[in-house]
C-alpha cells in the first residue's frame, strides 16, 4: 500500500484548499425562518482529515453542503481554491463538483442500476472521459474490492457500499472529499474499517477530507475537529481523541 | 376509511392527475361517440318525420331490392293509378310523385355538394301538405325547363332566382330557376340538393316510361285514419303495388338508415373508443401500481397499527372508484366537445352528416360513467391486492420499492397464451378459413399473451434497444437503459399502452396496404383500356349512358364501354350487379373468362364470377330467375363465367336486359380503348372535349384510374389514423406519468447523480432516453403484433379475391416506428424538465428535506 503512495499524488495547495467566509444560511422566510448557519468563517487545510461536529441542528451538514457547492449561501462566501462558488452558474458548478470535489453520503451513495465499477467511474464518464487506468487500479486495490466490481449495490454489504462510494470519490483525484456521516449506517466494525481507510487516504495518498459526524469515535480518526452549535463555529481541536471529543461535546450540551 | 381515502387522494392529487386524464379522455371519446350517434339518429328521425309529415299513405311498387351501397329501392307505379286512388272514398287527395338522381351544377361549373349527401331531382308536389318543401321565393315550375331548388343548394352553388343552370339527370338539362324552397324551416334535407321539375318534365328526365311515377302520395279525408285509408286504397290496387301508412314509411326510412349507415358508423366509432379505453386501462394500472409501491410504508404502518388486509385493499379500491367516478363524470361532459370534433372530422372528409343540436341522453351519461369507473376499478384491483399483501414489518425497513422479480409462472402463462393465439390465427388463415371471428379471437389471445409476457421481455428488450443509445449518448444512455431495465413490470405496462395503440395502427396500415395492392393489381391487370371516365367515386356523380356512345364515335377511339351498377334479386337474395354492353367489353377489360363467352351474351343472359358460380352451383347454360325492381322476373341464362375482378361485380348483366326494367339508366364509369397509333395525350384531349358537354367528368389514364379506385381506402385509413391518435395520446400521457412517478421515486438517486457531477442537460437527456427506450419497446412490439394480425386479417378477408396480394408497407411501418420513438421524446419532455429542476441537495440532505421536497411536488 505504502509503495503505491509515492507514485500517487493529490493537487497540493500552499494555503487552505477550501474556505468559508462569514457564511450565513437562512431557510424559509418571516416567522418560519431558520438560521442554519450564522456567520461562520473556517479554513479547511489541505492534505488533512478534518471532522465537523455538532449536535443535531447545529448546521454542520449545511456548512458542508454550502462548501461543496450543493447549496447556496444567504450571505458570505465559500471558496474552493481561489474560486468563489457563489459566482458560478449551475453548469459550471456541476463541472467543478465533477472535477474537483468528491462525495460520500450517509446512505444512498450508489446508483442501483450500475455495477460497483460503473459507480466508481461515474464522475469521469459524466465528464465524457475515460478514467485513468493506473490510478483507478490503485484506488480499487486500496479499497480492496477487486472481486466485487461487477456486483450491483444491492449485492454488497453496507460497509462495501460505503467503500465503493469512497473509491468513487478518490477516483477522480478531487482536491477535496466531503463525507456526510459516512459511517452513520454502518456497524462499528465496518465503520472502523472505513474510517481507517479514510485516514489512510489522507496520510498515504495525500487526500484532503472533510467529514461531518456526530460520532466522537469517528471524529477521533481526524487530524482536527471543528465544533458547531446553533449555526455558529464554537471551537476547534487538533489531534483529537474520542474521549476529548466526547468531553467537549458534553460541554456543548449535545 | 372514506376519510382516509379522500385524504390519500388529495395528498396524491398530482400523481393521480395522469390517471384522471387517461380516464377522462377515454370516457370523453366513448361518450362523444354515443352523443354523435344519438345526435345523428335524432336528426335523421326529425328529417324523415318531416318528409312524411302531411302524408297519410303512400302507394308504391311492392318489389324492393337493395344494392350493397345504397338504401332499398321500390319499383315505380303506373300514373293511371293516381286517378283510381283519388276516387277511393276516404281519400281527400292523391298526388303523383317522381324522384330520382339529378346533380345540380353550381355557378363554378361543378356539381353542388361533396361526397355523400344525395342529389335529388323530383317532381314538384303542388299540395303543401304532401310536400315537405315550402316555397320561400318565386313560384312552382310551370314549364318543362323550370325548376324549384332548395335554399341550401342555391347558397352553396351561388344560384339565384331567375338564373339558368344545368341539372344532370344524368343527361344535362338546361333549366331556369323559378323558385327557392326550404325543407320545413331548414335549408334542405341534410346536405342533399333538391331540384323539382314539373311532373311531365320529371317523368321525361327521371323515369324510363313517361307513364310511370315513383309513388302516389295520399291525404286522407278528415276523420279517416291512416290505417283506414290504406285498407280502402289497397282494395283497388293491382298486383305488385302496395299501400302503406305515412307512419310506416317514416319508420321504414328511419330503420333503413339506422341499420345501414348509422349502425356501421356507431360500431366503427365505439371500436375506437374501446381501443382508447384499453390503452387508458394500462396507464391507470401503472399509476396505481407505482403509487401503491411508493406508499408501501404507509400501508405497512396501517397494518402494523391494526388495519386489516381487507381495509387496506378497500382503501386503495375506494381511491380508484372515486378517481374513476370524478374523471368519468368530467369525461361525459368532455364527450360533448368530442362529438363536435368527430362531426367536424367526418364533415372534413366529405360525409356531410345532417346538422342539428347535440343529443345528450341519460343513457349516454350512465353508460359512460359506469364504463369509466369500472375500467378504473378493474385497473386498480391488481395494485390494490399487492398493496394489501404488504407485511407490517415493511414499515420498519427503509427501501420499499415495488417488487421487480418476474415470475416464472408469468413467462409460462404468457408464452402459452401467445402460442395458443398465434396457433388459432395461423390455423384459421392457413386452413383456408375466412372466419374473421376466429382470427379476432386469436388476435385477442395473442395480444393478451404479449401483455402478460411483456415484463419477461422488457429487460432484454430494453438492454437491446438501449445498447445503441448507450453508444451514442455515453453515460446518459447507459443510465437511461439501466432505468428502463430496473423494473420490467413497470416498463412493460407503460410500453403496453403504446403497444396496443400501435398494434391497431399497424394492423390497419398493413390491411389497407394489402387491400390497395390487391385492388390495384386486379384493376391494372384486368383493365385493358387506355382511359377511364368517372363521375367521381364514392357516392359520386352518375354519367349519362350517351357519353359512352358519343365517345365511341370519336375516330381516335376504338371502343368505349359504359359500366353501370344496379341491384336485382336472384333466387331471393338481393345482389349488386354490373351493367355493360358485353359485346365489346373484352376490349377494355380482361375478365379472364373461364367458361362460355361474353361477346355472344344475349339479351336474356348474364355472366357470373367463378366464385359466385361455385357458391351457387351455377354452370354455363343454367337458367336463373332474376327479379328487377319494377317487379318483373325473367329467367336469364348463364352465358359466361369469369374470374372475379374489382372492376366488375360478381354478376354482370347486359345493358339490354337491364334497360327494360330500369327507372333511370346511368353509368358510373366509361372505359375507353383508343385506336392503336393514337397517342394517349391526343386521345385524352379528344375524349375530354366530348366529356365537357356532360359536365366534365374526370378522364383518367390507367394509373390514375387504379389510384382513384383505391382512393376510398386511403380516406378511411386517414380517418382511422385520426381516431387512433387519441389512443396514442393517452399512451403518451401514460409514459409521461410513469416517468414522473419514477423520477419522484428516484429523487435521492437523481440528487446523488447531480452531486457527483451530472449536469442538468445530462439528466434531461437520461430521462428522455429512458422514455424513448420504453416507447420504442412498445412501438416495436406493436408493429410486430400488428404486422402479424394485419397479415392474418388481410389473408382471411381477401381469400375470395382472385388476385389477393399481401403488402408490407415498409415505408409506412418505418414512419410508425419513428413516430413511436419521437413520441417517447415528447412524453419525456416534461418529466425531464421537472427532474432537472429538482435540487440535488434536497435529495441527499436527509429525511426532513426529502419530505419537504415530496410535499412540494
Amino acid at each position: 500500500m505504502a509503495s503505491n503512495a509515492s507514485t500517487l499524488s493529490v493537487p497540493r495547495s500552499s494555503t487552505a484548499v477550501a474556505r468559508a467566509v462569514r457564511a450565513t444560511r437562512v431557510y424559509g422566510a418571516g416567522d418560519t425562518a431558520v438560521l442554519a448557519l450564522d456567520d461562520v468563517t473556517v479554513d479547511i487545510p489541505t492534505r488533512r482529515f478534518t471532522a465537523v461536529m455538532g449536535p443535531s441542528g447545529s448546521g454542520k451538514s449545511t456548512l458542508m453542503h454550502c462548501m461543496a457547492g450543493l447549496d447556496d449561501l444567504t450571505s458570505g462566501q465559500v471558496f474552493l481554491g481561489d474560486i468563489d462558488l457563489g459566482t458560478l452558474p449551475d453548469r459550471e458548478l456541476t463541472i467543478l463538483r465533477r472535477e474537483r470535489v468528491g462525495f460520500v453520503f450517509q446512505s444512498f451513495n450508489l446508483i442501483p442500476t450500475l455495477s460497483a465499477l460503473e459507480n466508481i467511474t461515474l464522475p469521469s464518464r459524466l465528464a465524457g472521459r475515460k478514467p485513468a487506468r493506473e490510478w483507478l487500479d490503485a484506488v480499487i486495490d486500496t479499497v480492496g474490492l477487486a472481486d466485487r466490481l461487477s456486483h450491483r449495490p444491492a449485492e454488497l454489504s453496507g460497509g462495501q457500499q460505503q467503500r465503493v462510494a469512497m473509491a468513487r470519490a478518490l477516483a477522480s483525484r478531487p482536491e477535496i472529499i466531503f463525507a456526510d456521516e459516512p459511517t452513520g449506517n454502518l456497524d462499528s466494525k465496518s465503520g472502523g474499517e472505513l474510517l481507517a481507510f479514510m485516514r489512510h487516504s489522507v496520510a498515504e495518498l495525500g487526500q484532503t477530507i472533510v467529514m461531518v459526524t456526530h460520532d466522537p469515535v469517528a471524529a477521533g480518526y481526524a487530524d482536527a475537529v471543528v465544533f458547531l452549535a446553533d449555526g455558529r463555529l464554537v471551537d476547534t481541536m487538533d489531534e483529537p481523541t474520542a474521549e476529548r471529543v466526547l468531553d467537549r461535546i458534553k460541554g456543548l450540551g449535545g | 376509511m372514506l376519510t382516509l381515502s379522500i385524504n390519500g387522494l388529495w395528498a396524491r392529487k398530482r400523481r393521480l392527475a395522469g390517471t384522471f386524464l387517461a380516464v377522462f379522455l377515454g370516457v370523453a371519446f366513448l361518450s362523444g361517440t354515443l352523443v354523435l350517434g344519438d345526435t345523428l339518429r335524432t336528426n335523421f328521425d326529425r328529417l324523415f318525420t318531416s318528409v312524411t309529415r302531411g302524408t297519410d299513405a303512400v302507394v308504391r311498387g311492392s318489389t324492393v331490392v337493395k344494392g350493397d351501397r345504397e338504401l332499398p329501392k321500390h319499383g315505380p307505379v303506373d300514373a293511371s293509378l293516381v286517378a283510381q286512388v283519388a276516387s277511393v272514398p276516404g281519400v281527400a287527395r292523391a298526388e303523383p310523385a317522381v324522384d330520382g338522381y339529378g346533380a345540380l351544377i353550381g355557378k363554378d361549373g361543378k356539381a353542388i355538394g361533396g361526397n355523400g349527401p344525395p342529389r335529388v331531382a323530383a317532381s314538384w308536389v303542388s299540395d303543401p301538405d304532401l310536400n315537405p318543401y315550402e316555397l320561400v321565393e318565386g313560384r312552382a315550375p310551370e314549364q318543362g325547363d323550370e325548376v324549384v331548388i332548395n335554399r341550401g343548394a342555391a347558397k352553396k352553388g351561388h344560384l339565384r332566382l331567375g338564373d339558368t343552370a344545368v341539372v344532370q339527370t344524368p343527361d344535362p338539362v338546361t333549366v331556369h330557376i323559378v323558385g327557392i324552397a326550404t325543407f320545413g324551416s331548414e335549408d334542405g334535407f341534410g346536405g342533399a340538393t333538391y331540384t323539382a321539375f314539373t311532373l311531365p318534365a320529371a317523368q321525361t328526365h327521371l323515369m324510363a316510361q313517361t307513364s310511370a311515377v315513383s309513388r302516389v302520395l295520399i291525404k286522407a279525408a278528415p276523420g279517416v285514419s291512416q290505417a283506414d285509408v290504406v285498407r280502402r286504397v289497397s282494395s283497388v290496387l293491382p298486383d305488385g303495388v302496395e299501400a302503406i301508412t305515412g307512419a310506416q314509411l317514416t319508420k321504414e326510412s328511419i330503420s333503413d338508415v339506422n341499420q345501414g349507415f348509422l349502425n356501421l358508423l356507431r360500431t366503427f366509432l365505439v371500436m375506437f373508443a374501446g381501443v382508447a379505453l384499453l390503452v387508458a386501462t394500462f396507464s391507470i394500472y401503472n399509476t396505481f401500481s407505482i403509487i401503491a409501491a411508493q406508499r408501501a410504508r404507509e400501508s405497512a404502518l396501517m397494518r402494523a397499527i391494526g388495519a386489516t388486509r381487507r381495509q387496506v385493499l378497500g382503501s386503495v379500491l375506494l381511491e380508484a372508484v372515486i378517481t374513476g367516478l370524478i374523471a368519468s363524470i368530467a369525461g361525459v361532459f368532455g364527450g360533448l366537445a368530442v362529438a363536435g370534433l368527430l362531426k367536424g372530422l367526418f364533415d372534413a372528409v366529405g360525409f356531410n352528416l345532417p346538422a342539428g343540436g347535440l343529443a345528450f341522453t341519460g343513457a349516454t351519461a350512465v353508460v359512460s360513467v359506469v364504463v369509466g369507473t369500472a375500467v378504473t376499478l378493474l385497473a386498480g384491483i391488481a395494485p390494490a391486492i399487492r398493496a394489501s399483501r404488504i407485511r407490517p414489518l415493511a414499515a420498519l425497513r427503509d427501501a420499499a420499492a415495488e417488487s421487480v422479480a418476474v415470475s416464472r409462472a408469468r413467462a409460462v402463462a404468457g408464452i402459452a397464451l401467445l402460442a395458443i393465439g398465434v396457433t388459432v390465427v395461423l390455423s384459421t388463415v392457413i386452413g383456408g378459413g375466412t372466419v374473421i371471428a376466429a382470427v379476432g379471437l386469436g388476435a385477442l389471445l395473442t395480444i393478451v399473451g404479449i401483455v402478460i409476457f411483456g415484463p419477461v421481455a422488457a429487460r432484454p428488450a430494453s438492454a437491446a434497444l438501449g445498447a445503441p443509445v448507450a453508444r451514442l449518448r455515453g453515460i446518459s444512455g447507459s443510465l437511461a437503459t439501466g432505468n428502463a431495465m430496473r423494473n420490467p413490470r413497470r416498463t412493460s405496462a407503460t410500453a403496453a399502452a403504446l403497444m396496443v395503440g400501435i398494434t391497431v395502427v399497424t394492423l390497419f396500415t398493413v390491411f389497407a396496404a394489402s387491400l390497395k395492392a390487391t385492388v390495384d393489381r386486379s384493376v391494372t391487370r384486368s383493365f385493358g383500356g387506355d382511359l377511364a371516365i368517372s363521375g367521381g367515386r364514392f357516392g359520386g356523380r352518375a354519367l349519362s349512358p350517351r357519353l359512352a356512345t358519343d365517345v365511341g364515335r370519336l375516330p381516335s377511339v376504338r371502343t368505349a364501354v359504359g359500366l353501370g351498377q344496379g341491384a336485382v334479386r336472384i333466387k331471393g337474395s338481393d345482389q349488386t350487379v354490373t351493367l355493360a354492353d358485353t359485346s365489346h367489353l373484352s376490349d377494355v377489360i380482361d375478365l379472364d373468362v373461364v367458361n362460355g363467352s361474353l361477346t355472344t351474351l344475349g339479351p336474356r343472359s348474364l355472366a357470373v364470377s367463378e366464385q359466385e358460380a361455385t357458391d351457387k352451383g351455377w354452370h354455363v347454360g343454367d337458367t336463373v330467375p332474376v327479379t328487377f325492381v319494377d317487379g318483373a322476373t325473367s329467367g336469364l341464362t348463364v352465358g359466361a363465367i369469369y374470374k372475379s375482378s374489382d372492376v366488375i361485380d360478381d354478376v354482370l348483366l347486359t345493358r339490354a336486359s337491364w334497360s327494360a326494367h330500369a327507372t333511370q339508366d346511368v353509368d358510373t364509369v366509361v372505359l375507353v380503348k383508343l385506336v392503336s397509333g393514337v397517342s394517349l395525350d391526343r386521345g385524352r384531349a379528344a375524349v375530354e372535349r366530348v366529356a365537357a358537354a356532360y359536365g366534365g367528368p374526370t378522364v383518367e389514364d390507367r394509373k390514375q384510374y387504379a389510384a382513384s379506385v383505391t382512393q376510398g381506402i386511403n380516406m378511411i385509413l386517414g380517418l382511422v389514423y385520426v381516431l387512433l391518435a387519441l389512443a396514442i395520446v393517452i399512451a403518451l400521457m401514460g409514459i409521461a406519468n410513469t416517468l414522473s412517478l419514477s423520477i419522484h421515486e428516484r429523487t435521492r438517486e437523481l440528487g446523488l447523480l447531480r452531486a457527483v457531477g451530472q449536469t442538468r442537460q445530462q439528466l434531461r437527456s437520461m430521462v428522455r432516453w429512458e422514455s424513448v427506450i420504453m416507447s420504442t419497446f412498445g412501438a416495436v412490439g406493436g408493429i410486430g403484433v400488428g404486422v402479424f394480425l394485419g397479415w392474418a386479417l388481410a389473408t382471411a378477408a381477401m381469400r375470395q379475391e382472385a388476385s389477393s396480394t399481401l403488402a408490407l408497407p415498409i415505408g409506412s411501418l418505418f414512419v410508425v416506428l419513428i413516430v413511436g420513438g419521437l413520441a417517447g421524446v415528447v412524453a419525456g419532455f416534461r418529466p425531464a424538465r421537472r427532474a432537472a429542476r429538482m435540487n440535488g441537495l434536497a435529495a441527499n440532505a436527509g429525511p426532513g428535506l426529502v419530505a419537504a421536497t415530496m410535499k412540494s411536488t
